[in-house]
């Protein structure tokens, strides 16, 4: 290039002294600031969050980005997990030794395993107390005598019942069947009137393990008693700790579920209900604001129908979802700092707004729900006297090879509850075979839950 | 070294060889470390041969063998339909080439896709039911997926209309193959075409049917994944009644943390893999031969 050829006719292309000078303090400027701005960058930290839900709960997503861009303590950086792998992915990453610093956790064993191994920090002196107390964590989360968990929001476990079709068989649709002989009566006149009277979609299996949910608790006298099946203290040949698969037996060989529930997964099979298909059906809360709305308020909830003679029959059930900090995490107080934020009034409010959903914690103003079913199941069931579900006790083993498998065989092969509670005895010595381990560490569990 | 020298041809695959023995070598490795160990998260203790003791003391693990067992119940009938199918369409009947790019059509469709659409169609309340009440055929009303009973050889139709599709591939693609002068000479001899087909064609094809049905039971054994999980509503359902090895496999490690228990079985579905890997070549090459 010539010099000729850089200069202008008028020489204003040329940079003199002056703008030389100019430009080389803006420069200097830009490189200070551009420096300063690094280092805070720098110095704020960067949390990995794992996590789950929006598929449960739609919304869920939008309101997590709402929280993560106003909260300045941390750059958070989410990622949205695949049901199939929330806790292999975890543990696989923590036992690798780069775990995210913030996870997502399910109830009970979900998230008790990784305690076991080592993998969470408990938030006993990472988490302020009382909004760890305020979170509602639940029994499930304790072992040790520390909390592993924060609750994030409560799932109320009720069972759906169509008012419309209760009208049709003339049934009170006010006052739904409290004990076992109401629910056999009002099968009984829902059948009468042409309407398949109980069930929903077993296709999935998650129908089965809500049914135990329900059913098993009903003869238990505490949580811990469910570990106790389990650990082989308590076992499922007697006859309390199989009735309700005999009681399942019983409204299938009634002709009470509906016909094509073996082929039906579980969301499936509740719409049935919603739609006016289906009588009575297991469901789950967060679906009620939409379920509600679709049928101007004509489902109703009650708890599954008194059989049982345990301390915990009829008592509604509520699971609650959660989040920890793994041990590995090398910003456990920022990690920590991010949950408390997440516990404060105005984002418990932003929660509400996102996903039509309440959260667990105490601190949630629940003024604001309007409607009036899902105001009653709050009421009834989350501010009620509540157990938590005690399939989350369960073994993944157990879980797999009798939870699921007795209730499909049950509805669809013709096995009968004693049998059913043979199978589990079978496959609960079989995960005391394969996880002699992790025995010792459920004896120690139930221990600490039949103190609580 | 000299360019003739035997070792040559080694050197040129080697780097090949190194980069197989690091991706595959490695994790047969540790797979079959793992088998003997009680593994917990990425390690755990030594315990010999504990989980093969207890996989084959276990009912539901001899459950899912027999139910892959029963699934190779589908090859003759593969075989059989496949070869029938390519034998119509290789006489170039009216329209054939619509009706060849419909039978190839399944095996170009993923099987997720396949299975879900399946498992809408023989829901209970499903179109396939309806038409067969329609038809007046309510006898044959069944719970196609439901039914403990009946799921397994729901999973088997599929299997059959989906994998019967690359036999049809293969051997058509023999048949065209094959010298025509021999057919010719068949037909003006006055062979029928049951005749043709018999006692001509069929003997030449023996080679591709023998390799179809190699790989067909590697798939029965080792490639149903799919299939059972989505009609078996993820869990070889109802109950246990569509269970087979491989979703053995994946529940003991996703499901119910025994990474040890489901290297165990991986290594003996890997051993058996490798019996039919092994017939597969000895069938190719006595095909080239």
């Amino acid at each position: 290039m010539t010099t000729t050829a850089r200069r202008s006719p008028t020489g204003a292309g040329l940079m003199d002294r002056r703008r030389l000078l100019q430009a080389g303090a803006g420069l200097g400027a830009l490189t200070l600031t551009g420096g300063l701005a690094g280092r805070a960058l720098a110095q704020t930290p960067t949390l990995d969050m794992w996590w789950w839900g929006e598929q449960e709960l739609p919304g869920l997503q939008a309101y997590l980005d709402k929280a993560i861009a106003a909260f300045t303590e941390a750059q958070v950086k989410p990622m949205l997990q695949d049901t199939a792998v929330v806790i292999s992915q975890f543990q696989t990453a923590a036992a690798a030794g780069d775990p995210p610093d913030l996870q997502y956790l399910w109830n009970g064993i979900y998230h008790m395993e990784s305690v076991w191994l080592g993998y969470l920090a408990h938030l006993d002196g990472l988490m302020d107390a009382d909004l760890l107390a305020a979170s509602n964590h639940g029994p499930l989360s304790r072992f040790d005598g520390h909390v592993w968990r924060m609750g994030w929001y409560p799932l109320p476990m009720p069972w759906y019942y169509n008012k419309d079709l209760f009208d049709k068989a003339g049934l009170n649709a006010d006052a739904p069947p409290a004990t076992w002989e109401e629910l056999l009566a009002a099968c009984e006149a829902l059948k009468t009137a042409g309407v398949e009277p109980f069930g929903g979609g077993v296709q999935d299996g998650y129908w089965a393990e809500w049914y135990i949910t329900h059913g098993l608790s009903q003869n238990l006298d505490s949580v811990g008693d469910a570990v106790n099946l389990f650990i082989g203290d308590l076992d499922f040949r007697e006859p309390r700790y199989h009735q309700h698969w005999v009681k399942l037996q019983e409204l299938r060989d009634a002709g009470f579920l509906n016909k094509d529930m073996a082929s039906l997964g579980l969301y499936p099979g509740i719409d049935l209900c919603v739609n006016g298909q289906l009588g009575i059906c297991s469901s789950i809360g967060t679906r009620l604001p939409a379920d509600a709305k679709a049928t101007n308020g004509r489902i109703g909830c009650m708890a599954l129908p008194v059989f049982g003679q345990g301390a915990l029959a009829g008592r509604p059930v509520v699971d609650m979802q959660g989040m920890g900090i793994a041990a590995g995490s090398e910003q456990k107080e920022a990690a920590a700092r991010f949950m408390e934020f997440l516990n404060a009034p105005e984002q418990l409010a932003s929660f509400w707004d996102a996903t039509g959903w309440i959260p667990a914690a105490s601190g949630f103003d629940d003024s604001v729900i309007s409607d009036p079913s899902v105001k009653d199941l709050w009421t009834r069931w989350g501010k009620g006297n509540n157990i938590t579900n005690i399939t989350n006790l369960m073994p993944g083993q157990f879980y797999e090879q009798a939870a699921i498998p007795t209730g499909q065989n049950i509805i669809t092969a013709g096995m009968s509850g004693e049998e059913a509670g043979d199978l589990a005895a079978r496959v609960a010595q079989e995960w005391r075979d394969f996880n002699p381990d992790l025995v010792e560490k459920y004896q120690k569990w139930a221990s600490d839950l039949s103190a609580g | 070294m000299r360019r003739n020298s035997p070792l040559v041809p080694y050197l040129f695959v080697l780097p090949l060889i190194c980069l197989l023995a690091f991706v595959f070598g490695l994790s047969l490795i540790r797979l079959v470390e793992f088998s003997f160990k009680q593994v917990r998260g990425i390690d755990g203790p030594w315990i010999g041969l504990r989980n093969y003791e207890l996989v084959l003391n276990q009912p539901l693990f001899w459950e899912s063998v027999g139910h892959n067992l029963k699934l190779f119940m589908t090859i003759p009938v593969m075989v059989l339909v496949a070869l029938t199918l390519a034998l119509l369409l290789y006489e170039r009947l009216p329209g054939w080439r619509i009706h060849r790019t419909i039978l190839f059509l399944p095996y170009i469709l993923a099987i997720p896709i396949i299975a879900v659409v399946m498992k809408e169609m023989f829901q209970f309340s499903g179109p396939v039911n309806a038409i067969l009440t329609a038809l007046s055929l309510d006898f044959m009303v069944l719970d196609w997926i439901g039914s403990a009973d009946v799921a397994l050889w729901t999973v088997m139709g599929l299997i059959v209309w989906r994998e019967t599709a690359l036999g049809v591939i293969l051997f058509l693609s023999r048949l065209m193959a094959l010298d025509e002068s021999l057919i010719e000479a068949a037909r003006l001899d006055g062979a029928s075409w049951r005749q043709r087909a018999w006692f001509v064609l069929i003997p030449q094809m023996r080679g591709v049917i023998e390799f179809f049905v190699v790989i067909s039971a590697i798939t029965m054994l080792s490639a149903v994944f799919a299939y059972v999980y989505v009609i078996g509503g993820g869990r070889g359902g109802p109950g246990t009644a569509t269970m087979v090895i491989e979703l053995y496999i994946f529940n003991a490690l996703i499901r119910t943390s025994l990474p040890g228990i489901a290297a165990a079985v991986s290594v003996m579905l890997f051993a058996v893999s490798l019996l039919l890997i092994w017939a597969l070549f000895r069938v190719r090459r006595r095909e080239a031969e």
